[in-house]
């Protein structure tokens, strides 16, 4: 969605869509919603390819903080969002991230890193008062000249992408924990009826949250409010345990620590997503800790030798016909919970929970790349083991 | 024309419509001339679509309502124990 007719968005099917998928696991919409000229977005992304994911004179991750304090500066909260996942993504925590964001000298960044990130700021928030004096400054810190360049490209680019989102009305990737207040002159837009980001996201994220009465009863000390929240959402957290743990009796035990824990730090949740995400990313994370606790947690880390399909039989055409639904679900089940525990679980988030390439890396702890390379996998191995129920010579399932 | 190893490296974003034009024209450049990898492609497309919709790892009827109660249990009487949920 963009302020701009949706119906002139241009082309869908474009590699330069496929470029920004494989750099960031999916397109950010400030970026989709600029397809009207798919050119330019091709030029954009020639200049991040250079600017910030080509190896540089600044470190990947100065450079994404950069772009995050230019955005914030800017009160730019869909940029923020999107930086914070990245970051997330390197390994660097939300509260760091939100840290560095709010007030970069109250985080733990080095002395140095503190000092580009001040001179970046003024830059973007007051470019009048910069001088020559800031970059003698970054230059005393250390910083070479082509670091110092590097800095003012980011603040350039991060200025750049700031305005095109606020131009476009881009609606956000994911759900923001900092939304900034809206400055006078966005407030203008406002009382002549025009979206603003802040609406939207309103809207998206804050007020369309089913949950958001019943979460605030149980904040204000109601414990029997919570009972609904377990009904409501209990179906969803034991299918990712179980199919995770891969086992119903681990995952009944799982889902009790689960709901515990979301009861324990209800106050913590802010609305920044909708509950039912939040409680998503407790049970990913409980059953991810179960399962490291396990002898499996060798088979997390350690990545084998490539994967070749033995069984290369044509199936059938239309394997549902096999059997009955329950056949086919006691199948399916069996044959997950066979596969080894690393390709599982990506598995489970991608394909039978259905989070995003991103969301999947998030949860794990992992690139977007590897994601990808365990899913394929574990997607090869999956139809390997269905073979002799659904190729052209099988003689049906017998799960 | 690419090779099958390349084809099956490939054929996880090929499956989630995330391959650049070009690289999509190449895959099926290689799918038209390739039997292995038509049988390979059109299986794992099919995995996935049943894995989608067969509804696995339901949360049976039967022990909904006992975890419930249990889970409940266990919160209230945290509850009489400390000033849960924290501040």
């Amino acid at each position: 969605m963009t302020f701009l007719r949706s119906e002139e968005n241009g082309p869908r099917d474009s590699s330069v869509l496929a470029f920004l998928k494989s750099n960031f696991g999916f397109v950010p919409n400030v970026f989709r919603d600029q397809m009207l000229r798919s050119d330019i977005v091709q030029a954009e992304a020639n200049l991040i390819d250079s600017v910030l994911l080509k190896q540089g004179a600044l470190t990947r991750f100065q450079k994404e903080c950069i772009l995050l304090v230019v955005s914030a500066a800017n009160s730019n909260t869909y940029s923020v969002a999107l930086l914070g996942q990245t970051l997330e993504i390197l390994g660097i925590s939300r509260e760091q991230s939100d840290q560095i964001a709010v007030d970069h000298q109250g985080s733990t960044l080095s002395e140095a890193d503190k000092a580009i990130l001040e001179a970046t700021k003024k830059l973007a928030e007051s470019p009048i008062a910069f001088s020559e004096e800031d970059i003698k400054s970054l230059r005393r810190q250390g910083f070479s000249e082509e670091q110092i360049l590097e800095c003012i490209l980011i603040t350039g680019l991060a200025n750049f992408l700031n305005t095109v989102q606020t131009g476009l009305g881009a609606l956000p990737d994911f759900p923001p924990r900092i939304v900034f207040p809206l400055k006078k002159e966005v407030n203008l837009s406002l009382e002549s009826g025009r979206p603003t980001i802040e609406r939207a996201l309103d809207k998206d994220f804050l007020s369309e949250d089913p949950d958001t009465e019943i979460v605030a009863r149980v904040q204000g000390g109601d414990t029997d409010a919570f009972e609904e929240l377990v009904r409501k959402h209990g179906r969803r957290i034991y299918r990712s345990l179980v199919g995770i743990l891969g086992s119903a009796d681990e995952a009944e035990d799982a889902m009790q620590d689960v709901f515990m824990k979301a009861f324990q730090h209800i106050r913590d949740f802010e609305r920044r997503s909708k509950f039912s995400t939040w409680l998503v990313r407790i049970a990913i994370n409980t059953a991810i800790q179960r399962v490291r606790g396990r002898k499996e947690i060798d088979s997390l880390e350690e990545e084998d030798g490539e994967f070749r399909p033995r069984n290369i039989q044509a199936w059938q055409d239309d394997p549902e016909q096999c059997c009955s639904k329950e056949e086919m679900r006691r199948l399916i089940e069996k044959e997950i919970i066979k596969l080894p525990m690393k390709y599982r679980l990506v598995l489970m988030l991608r394909d039978v929970e259905e989070l995003s390439t991103a969301e999947a890396a998030n949860a794990l702890g992992l690139g977007v790349p590897a994601v990808k390379a365990r899913l394929v996998r574990g997607r090869l191995m999956l139809r390997e083991a269905l073979v002799p129920y659904f190729s052209k010579e099988s003689t049906g399932v017998t799960a | 024309m690419i090779r099958c190893d390349e084809f099956i490296t490939e054929l996880g974003s090929l499956l989630d419509d995330e391959v650049a034009v070009e690289i999509r024209q190449q895959l099926e450049l290689h799918l038209a001339h390739c039997r292995s990898c038509q049988v390979l492609y059109d299986s794992t497309r099919k995995t996935l679509r049943i894995v989608t919709e067969s509804g696995s790892f339901e949360y049976p009827e039967p022990i909904a309502e006992p975890l419930v109660e249990r889970i409940m249990s266990r919160i209230r009487s945290s509850c009489d124990t400390d000033q849960s949920p924290t501040e």
